[in-house]
């Protein structure tokens, strides 16, 4: 197996700092956040303009070349709902170190990315929601089969779509979490890989609390197989225990001084 | 259903390493795949073995070499010359405080005589004792400072003198020694790079033993590291590998029996040359970049082996 990758979700519009550098094209904020999380151990920089219904195709081109020129052509994923935004993102993405991820696909409103995903070669994060969110496994493997259809019959790898349960948040829906980990074991024995926001879960948990629960959370998914998350890497609980993990399932190798490489 | 060839491709790739200086240099590393199933890399380079300590040697090689053994610049030149061997290992055996003890000064001398008798990259090997080793290694760094030499090996006890000495202060090459256990391969690796050794001046030193002698743990342990370093593009593993079987290989009962001891093994020579070339061949093609053996048919035997399969 393959060791688990980390998407890092720090360059993100709703970030009032990342926000107003993109208004700007200042590249200093964004440039940083991008050192702190590959620093971090960040294998994928997400790379989140929001909306971006105006100008998107040229700030998505702007930030795709700031951060492969800046970190060695750091794999990314392409993430807005403007999805002439993604492509104009993929024409200027040098693929040397991993294909580009389109974030994201859904089975419903959002499946045409799929389409995207496939057209230019690109990995991407396929949703298990429709039209809302899937109310239990059956819908959420239902979605999954959608989108893996899609995905198949214009040509991609099933291992090209990340299979994304829909985390939920434990205040509120703690009775579900279950069925999130039952719906990875499910996906991954379909021979597919997953992925998901892991943050959701502890959303709304006193600051101190949610390094805990996202770590446990990561810990319980991966021994179901989950394979990839889309997380803050800074969070060093959480990058511990998914190492600990990748050492547990025999994906890394173990030394001594894992931890501060 | 039509046949479709799939292809392992890996993520992560052997660096490549440079030996020695202007026209001598060789390079080692640089493939992206297993053993022999790729385009890049795999030529590996064969070294030719002496020791400044040839007292327990076989006999052969008194035939081999006559007085040169007692004279390691002469019995370098001819090694090499015998051998057309890509590389040259000098042992300081000698230096042993359990054994000869030699001083610092003389063995360091030593190196500096052999590596001016040769035209090809040379690797110092020390007499294992790490203490002596730390202080033997990084003299013989500053004293052959500019030959980019490799100093083989350093241990967990003494990696951070031979590692400043030799990968830091004066730009050698440092391998390191892991006695075939796979998480100290990956341990010193790491510890060597924090100390501020560039990656791509170690090597590893992962040990072997003689074919018979437990060869299947080498063999493991060689095969998960360069899948490490290559499906999970562990950094901290793709380090090209340099392995010395000589000492293995001469070791063992099959090699050290002389004629008289066993009649029915036959020739004694061509006993050693067996068990040195099998066990060099199980190393070439586990991934070994560079390997290292005593007598001069053996090194023929495997340039030839390398040729065959790179082609």
């Amino acid at each position: 197996m393959s060791k688990f990758m980390v998407i890092g979700e720090r360059i993100h519009c709703i970030s009032p700092a990342i926000r107003q550098a993109f208004a700007d094209r200042n590249p200093e904020p964004i440039l940083l956040r991008a050192k702190e999380q590959l620093d971090a151990g960040a294998d994928y920089l997400d790379l989140n303009i929001g909306p971006a219904e105006r100008g998107g195709e040229e700030l998505m081109q702007w930030g795709v070349k700031l951060l492969q020129e800046n970190f060695d052509n750091v794999p990314i994923a392409l993430d807005t709902a403007n999805m002439k935004a993604i492509e104009a993102g993929i024409q200027v993405y040098n693929r040397s170190k991993g294909k580009p991820i389109v974030n994201s696909a859904d089975a419903g409103d959002r499946i045409e990315y799929v389409d995207l995903a496939a057209a230019n070669d690109a990995m991407v994060i396929a949703l298990c929601s429709g039209d809302g969110v899937p109310a239990n496994n059956d819908e959420r493997i239902m979605y999954c089969s959608q989108l893996l259809e899609r995905g198949m019959e214009r040509g991609m790898e099933p291992t090209d779509l990340w299979f994304d349960p829909l985390f939920i948040v434990i205040k509120g829906m703690q009775d579900q979490l279950v069925d999130i980990l039952e719906a990875i074991q499910m996906i991954t024995d379909m021979g597919l890989l997953t992925t998901g926001g892991l943050s959701n879960v502890s959303n709304g948990a006193p600051k101190h609390i949610r390094p805990l629960l996202d770590s446990a959370t990561v810990a319980m998914a991966m021994k179901c197989g989950f394979s990839s998350a889309i997380v803050n890497p800074c969070d060093r609980r959480l990058m511990e225990t998914i190492v600990a993990c990748d050492i547990i399932k025999n994906n890394i190798l173990y030394a001594d001084s894992v931890f501060e490489f | 259903m039509p046949y479709k060839k799939v292809e392992q491709k890996f993520s992560g790739k052997i660096n490549v390493c440079e030996l020695g200086v202007g026209d001598a240099a060789i390079s080692i590393g640089g493939e992206n795949s297993l053993p022999f199933l790729g385009t890049e890399g795999f030529k590996t380079a064969v070294g030719i073995a002496i020791s400044d300590t040839t007292d327990e040697w076989a006999d052969c090689f008194g035939t081999i070499y006559g007085d040169d053994l007692k004279n390691p610049a002469a019995l370098a030149k001819a090694a090499v010359e015998k051998s057309g061997a890509d590389f040259l290992l000098i042992k300081l055996e000698s230096a042993d405080p359990n054994g000869a003890d030699a001083s610092v000064a003389n063995c360091v001398a030593t190196a500096v005589a052999v590596e001016a008798a040769i035209n090809v990259p040379l690797v110092v090997e020390g007499c294992k004792n790490a203490e002596k080793d730390a202080k033997l290694l990084e003299e013989v760094a500053k004293a052959l400072e500019g030959k980019n030499v490799v100093l083989f090996s350093a241990v967990e006890d003494n990696y951070k003198t031979i590692g400043a000495a030799g990968g830091m202060a004066y730009g050698q090459k440092v391998a390191a020694e892991s006695s075939v256990d796979i998480n100290l391969a990956k341990q010193l690796n790491i510890l060597l790079t924090q100390l501020g050794v560039k990656s791509k001046d170690i090597i590893m030193d992962v040990g072997s033993a003689a074919v018979g002698y437990g060869f299947e743990y080498v063999a493991s342990t060689m095969d998960r590291i360069r899948l490490a370093g290559l499906g999970q593009n562990d950094e901290s593993l793709q380090m090209p590998i340099m392995t010395n079987i000589s000492g293995e290989a001469w070791g063992v009962k099959e090699a050290v029996s002389t004629i008289e001891d066993a009649p029915e093994w036959g020739d004694q020579e061509a006993r050693g040359i067996g068990m040195e070339v099998s066990t060099a061949a199980a190393c070439v093609v586990g991934g070994s970049n560079a390997i290292v053996v005593r007598h001069p048919e053996s090194a023929k035997t495997i340039k030839a082996l390398v040729a065959g399969l790179v082609g």
